[in-house]
């Protein structure tokens, strides 16, 4: 097992360097840079095009290129041009907001999928489950972006009870608990608009696990033994239905840094998927290739975290 | 309900959810911010668009017309401002702050409008755009010796309790010269004109020679020669607070935490604290040199233009910094909303390729007859078949309207309402297509240039907000009436980067690129040669003649302190725009601004915005 993680992480190595690769000349290929925007005729074109001198806007792409990657190297992912400011700092102030609102979302996935799933799977075809089956038919069908605008037009508008944009009050201490509470309150909408929608794979997989499990040999041999219900579900179908749950895991884990582009759009919330977004559409290099690079590492770690959590919950798979 | 039938009603279910799928599909390219077109990339959301058709049998505020005159400047509640009122201030954009929050680093919109509460230029500007001695500071200009001397006034200070002197302004001068300054704001006349300068900028001079200073409040700045441009905004009015930024080099200023943390400034609000890139929240500054503001405090928050209308209308923000062009007509009922307006110093305009830029030389050049736009009489045709009156109407409900020429009515002083420019005639524009020799010869509906050959224009147009494609369209549409053949360059509307890119913002146009739509706004100086000039890289059209060189320098010349003199001068230039038509300016704009009914005093007029003179007269917000 120890190999195989080693050999893996191994791979990653010049998979990350193709991607950067990859991002690095599309990036470069986008029409516009950090300074179209600054079209303006108070600023003076000299005053631009000394900018563009000075951050090395003019040389090929190689060149830039190797610029980066010396950088990276030393652990500097160079400095956004919008904001500034180091593009790690940068990077770590919306990773730390992306991770609160992924956390509260995975926590609600799990809270309320598994045991949507599990009543779905145990009264299958009984009324509660289809109208769980249709819910998450429409869940499949709708749009994140169109959700999360209906719950922040409901609750956050219509009702009032949830801030409506924003990841902390205005004005409040960082640290005491007000901020604390403030911070939770605004995340509870945006977490509860992703976890509506995401929670549907979770459920159609263990539901369908469930039914598919009931009726193994098994599970007839362990009720013609007389095993209580109760019994059969928690210890023998639950545990056998969870495991495709527990592979997709991993993925999830991805989304805890990579955030939502569109919830994070909607709720102006900074996290990592509204960085990304915001900094493709003006231009800021820097952060978007120390971004791609991330979200990178994210997918192949998530998925060696997988393949790890699958062979620890099914002793039948064996990593070779 | 049988198993089959229920079926039915599935399928059809999934069938309208596809087709919302599918209708939402094409607006997720948005957001491109546009610093000329302001927020107006917005989705319309669901719920909206739904809203919409049900109004459509009643009253239908969609098509109801408006008429900026008939917009108040400043809210016409006249209560009294309450003690210890908080104001609720929007920043509408749908990307977050950058915090380079002073005024000799920023370069975004949505910086300044941070910054207007905590700081503000020392010279204030009448509203015919020129500098006055109303403000912080006073002006003398000695036209003779070509110097301007300055006045601090006794009771500005800096947020710190620090006296604003002379130096602080002049270290600003001294910091955006330096040849290590990060910034973008050297380069205009302001800066490069005055004496010494040049050597400092390039380091070879410790000092600027041409500024000297007399006390702790006054000093003197000698310009090489004198333009009225200086005094309608080319004069750098914002002072650094030298024994802040002192030992701080300056490559690192715009990085220091007196930059993004902890601005500094001398205006009405202090900083009390930022959550980064989403909100500012300011208390008064009772040291304020005009006096104790209304209000307590100010909390600024960034507003997300898909929701601005719900947070005016629960009261969650007072009065927003701009407002979605395209958002305006469905929400001017909006109940406890007042809505203010005035002319906007902006234009939109049809531009024609005459030329390329020549980069080693860095100027335009001109190739006139060569091109395939060269000759004036189809450009003005061109004009004379578009209606613009009709996509002010149609679009944007009367809130823009036809442009006559290249100076706006914002500039009031200078725009030339007797200038006769073409207006929407399709029999005119066929006219002057058949004198000028554009026939169909070939029987297929469009016409051939004089010498027989296929004439194909192809038009370049921005994406962004709801009505681009349909405009686009319309303009097409017009000019296929009058039997010209022009289509979208590669068939679509190019994204904001892509669009400035060919056109020639770094001067490599896209020779594919024959007309194109664009927009403008226009600084305080009336002076147009930014972007018509002969050595600007903006000057897009790539036009150039010697009359057009004479009459733009003859707008900054000395002799132009001369009001009517300068006021002829850019007559005629306005005149040779009209008749040469290297642009035609198409739509003038309004800007709207709603203010809940509890702001008082609240003035939108131009640089008439006093912010501690505004006050709520409630405690909470007025709801719809």
């Amino acid at each position: 097992m120890w190999k195989f993680i080693v050999r893996r992480l191994i791979i990653t190595m010049p998979q990350l360097i193709v991607l950067s690769l990859v991002v690095f000349i599309l990036a470069s290929m986008m029409p516009g840079d950090a300074l179209t925007g600054q079209i303006d005729p108070n600023i003076s074109p000299e005053a631009i095009e000394q900018q563009r001198e000075r951050l090395g806007l003019n040389n090929p792409w190689y060149i830039q290129y190797g610029d980066w990657v010396t950088g990276v190297a030393q652990g500097d992912f160079g400095q956004s041009y919008r904001f500034k400011m180091p593009v790690t700092d940068l990077m770590w102030d919306r990773m730390v907001n992306t991770f609160w609102l992924s956390l509260i979302s995975v926590f609600f996935i799990y809270a309320l999928g598994i045991p949507m799933g599990i009543i779905s799977g145990r009264w299958n075809d009984k009324l509660i489950d289809q109208l769980i089956t249709g819910y998450t038919y429409l869940g499949f069908a709708t749009p994140l972006f169109i959700f999360a605008l209906v719950t922040l037009w409901v609750f956050g508008f219509q009702f009032g009870w949830f801030p409506t944009g924003g990841s902390v009050a205005s004005g409040l201490e960082p640290g005491s608990i007000e901020y604390i509470l403030s911070k939770i309150h605004h995340l509870l909408l945006p977490g509860l608009s992703i976890a509506l929608i995401g929670l549907v794979g979770t459920v159609q997989y263990l539901r369908s696990e469930i039914v598919d499990t009931k009726q193994k040999d098994f599970i007839i041999t362990a009720r013609a033994k007389g095993a209580p219900e109760q019994r059969i579900y928690n210890r023998h179908i639950f545990r056998n239905s969870v495991l495709p749950i527990a592979a997709f895991f991993g993925y999830e884990i991805t989304m805890l840094i990579t955030g939502s582009i569109f919830v994070e759009q909607i709720y102006s919330y900074p996290g990592m998927g509204a960085l990304f977004i915001e900094s493709i559409l003006l231009r800021d290099y820097a952060v978007v290739t120390a971004l791609v690079l991330l979200f990178g590492l994210a997918a192949i770690l998530g998925a060696l975290l997988s393949d790890i959590i699958l062979s620890i919950v099914d002793p039948r798979i064996r990593i070779k | 309900m049988s198993k089959s039938l229920m079926g039915k009603y599935l399928f059809v279910l999934m069938l309208a959810l596809f087709l919302v799928l599918a209708a939402c599909g094409g607006d997720d390219e948005e957001g491109a911010e546009d610093p000329e077109e302001g927020s107006e990339g917005t989705e319309e959301t669901e719920e909206q668009e739904e809203e919409e058709e049900e109004e459509e049998e009643a009253v239908d505020p969609e098509d109801q017309v408006y008429d900026v005159d008939d917009f108040p400047l400043v809210t016409s509640n006249d209560g009294e401002p309450i003690d210890g009122g908080h104001l609720n201030f929007g920043l509408v954009s749908d990307t977050v702050f950058e915090g380079t929050l002073n005024y000799n680093f920023y370069s975004g919109n949505p910086d300044a409008q941070i910054l207007q509460f905590l700081d503000e230029p020392l010279l204030r500007m009448d509203p015919d755009h020129n500098y006055n001695n109303e403000g912080a500071a006073t002006f003398e200009a000695d036209e003779e010796e070509g110097s301007i001397t300055f006045t601090i006034r006794d009771d500005v200070n800096w947020h710190d309790g620090e006296s604003l002197t002379a130096e602080d302004w002049v270290y600003a001068y001294e910091v955006i010269g330096h040849p290590e300054y990060t910034g973008v704001r050297y380069g205009t006349v302001g800066f490069t004109l005055i004496e010494g300068m040049q050597e400092y900028h390039e380091g070879e001079a410790d000092s600027i020679s041409g500024i000297e200073i007399h006390d702790e409040k006054s000093f003197t700045i000698n310009y090489e020669r004198l333009t009225p441009s200086l005094l309608s905004g080319g004069i750098w009015t914002y002072a650094l607070p030298k024994h802040i930024f002192e030992d701080i080099p300056v490559a690192e200023m715009e990085e220091s935490e007196y930059v993004r943390e902890n601005p500094i400034g001398i205006g009405p609000f202090k900083v009390e604290s930022i959550v980064p890139g989403e909100s500012v929240e300011y208390t008064k500054n009772e040291d304020y040199w005009e006096g104790e503001p209304n209000v307590d405090g100010v909390t600024l928050r960034v507003i997300n233009p898909n929701v601005v209308a719900q947070e005016l209308s629960t009261g969650g923000v007072d009065i927003v910094n701009s407002f979605p062009a395209d958002q305006i007509a469905e929400n001017l009922d909006m109940q406890n909303v007042e809505w203010l307006g005035d002319i906007e110093g902006s234009y939109t305009y049809i531009g024609f390729k005459l030329g390329d830029w020549d980069a080693e030389n860095g100027e335009v050049n001109y190739q006139g007859d060569d091109m395939k736009m060269g000759d004036v009489e189809l450009r003005r045709a061109m004009w004379y078949a578009v209606d613009n009156d009709r996509i002010g109407e149609n679009f944007y409900n009367g809130l823009r309207w036809n442009a006559t020429t290249l100076i706006t009515p914002w500039h009031e002083v200078y725009h030339d309402e007797s200038i006769e420019t073409p207006t929407h005639d399709t029999e005119e524009a066929n006219r002057i297509l058949d004198e000028a020799g554009y026939e169909d010869v070939t029987g297929d509906g469009y016409r051939e240039t004089p010498d027989g050959e296929e004439l194909v224009i192809n038009f370049a147009s921005m994406s962004g907000g709801d009505s681009a494609e349909p405009i686009a369209q319309y303009y097409i549409q017009a000019w296929d009436e009058v039997g010209l053949n022009v289509e979208l360059i590669d068939g679509r509307l190019l994204e904001f980067n892509q669009f400035y890119d060919r056109v020639g913002q770094t001067g490599e146009d896209d020779p594919e690129i024959d007309i194109y739509q664009g927009a403008w706004s226009v600084g305080s100086d009336v002076d147009p040669t930014g972007l018509y000039g002969r050595t600007q890289i903006f000057n897009f059209p790539r036009y150039a003649s010697e009359e057009n060189d004479r009459l733009l320098d003859e707008g900054v010349s000395e002799e132009a302190f001369d009001l009517e003199y300068r006021q002829e001068v850019y007559s005629e230039w306005q005149e040779l725009m009209v008749e040469e038509i290297p642009v035609f300016p198409t739509l003038y704009r309004a800007a709207l601004y709603p203010a809940n009914e509890r702001v008082t005093n609240y003035d939108i007029s131009r640089y008439g915005t006093e912010w501690h003179e505004i006050g709520v007269t409630e405690e909470e917000p007025v709801v719809e």
